[in-house]
């Protein structure tokens, strides 16, 4: 996985938006990766479809809670204005990443990384995205 | 401040979510409106029935870009176990220190033991202007879930610049 510019390029190639906080700022170093994201363009579905609705809910009712202080970022990965092609959630530590409920979308694989920043976790109970950004990015 | 005015701006208050994790309120608004709701805590009956309430308005809150956020004295663990057993998914904020009751005049001087918040609710706009005010000391005081659709309409009108039809 690489960052160009606004954008990530995931291992396979598929070129991805995330929350742009995520990527834009100050990285933390040392980090760890749980990417739970599809591997061919064929594979994703639209963010409006019920279950990447549900998934963001789960993602504020007990994901970001559970990983508490070890939370460093969380985003979704935007195919295009439409398209949900997966999620990244940022972590000091892993030992929590067998319970991503984005895992259930895609399945994860936890990879070391130096590319994300440190951003609040969304504040809830907005699942929608603003303006096409991928969630929780963006604003009005 | 006191709960009773409507003509303020809200102080940009800044206390631990139910997470831990420090959190101003203007950062929480990001340029939606706000319902915010001051709460007694989880023991209280009154509390406990008027945030199911919120939980069940919480679907309406996560497609309309609205942010719905309560603050009591609960400690952020509380506050957690709290939101998790109601099935929130909205945001706690814990003023276990109790940093801001008097300067708020919220303080709820009939429970001498807790020292909680006196509930109340203020509707706000995305720059934490007050749009409405309520006293929930009395139960029937405190708005209503047609009330909170109501102020949100409101507010929301009065800032998406593309509201009207035409």
């Amino acid at each position: 996985m690489k960052r160009e510019g606004s954008t990530l390029v995931l291992k396979g190639g598929l070129r991805v938006r995330t929350d742009p906080r995520c990527i834009r700022g100050e990285p933390v170093f040392g980090l760890w990766a749980h990417v739970c994201a599809a591997t061919d363009r064929s594979d994703v579905l639209p963010y409006d479809h019920p279950e990447i609705q549900q998934v963001r809910r789960e993602a504020l009712a007990w994901w970001i809670p559970l990983l508490g202080d070890s939370l460093v970022c969380l985003t979704t990965l935007a195919l295009d204005s439409v398209n949900y092609a997966g999620a990244i959630t940022a972590a000091r530590d892993p030992s929590l990443f067998g319970e991503d409920p984005f895992a259930r979308i895609f399945p994860g694989t936890a990879i070391p990384t130096d590319l994300f920043c440190a951003v609040p976790p969304p504040a809830g109970p907005v699942v929608e995205r603003y303006s096409g950004v991928a969630w929780p990015g963006g604003r009005f | 401040m006191t709960a009773g005015t409507a003509t303020e701006t809200f102080l940009d208050l800044e206390l631990p979510d139910h997470t831990g994790r420090t959190r101003a309120l203007s950062e929480i608004a990001n340029g939606d409106p706000v319902a915010l709701f001051f709460s007694r805590g989880w023991w209280c009956p009154k509390e406990q029935r008027h945030l199911r309430g919120l939980v069940s308005i919480q679907d309406e809150f996560e497609v309309a870009y609205s942010k719905l956020v309560v603050v009591s004295v609960d400690p952020p663990e509380v506050q957690a176990a709290f939101r998790a057993g109601l099935g929130a998914r909205f945001l706690f904020l814990s003023d276990a220190e109790r940093l801001y009751l008097d300067e708020l005049g919220l303080r709820e001087t009939t429970d001498t033991v807790h020292n909680p918040y006196r509930p109340a609710a203020f509707t706000l706009y995305p720059d934490l202007r007050i749009h409405a005010a309520y006293n929930g000391y009395w139960f029937w005081g405190r708005p209503t879930l047609e009330e909170i659709r109501q102020d949100m309409r409101a507010i929301s009108m009065a800032i998406r610049d593309d509201w009207e039809l035409g």
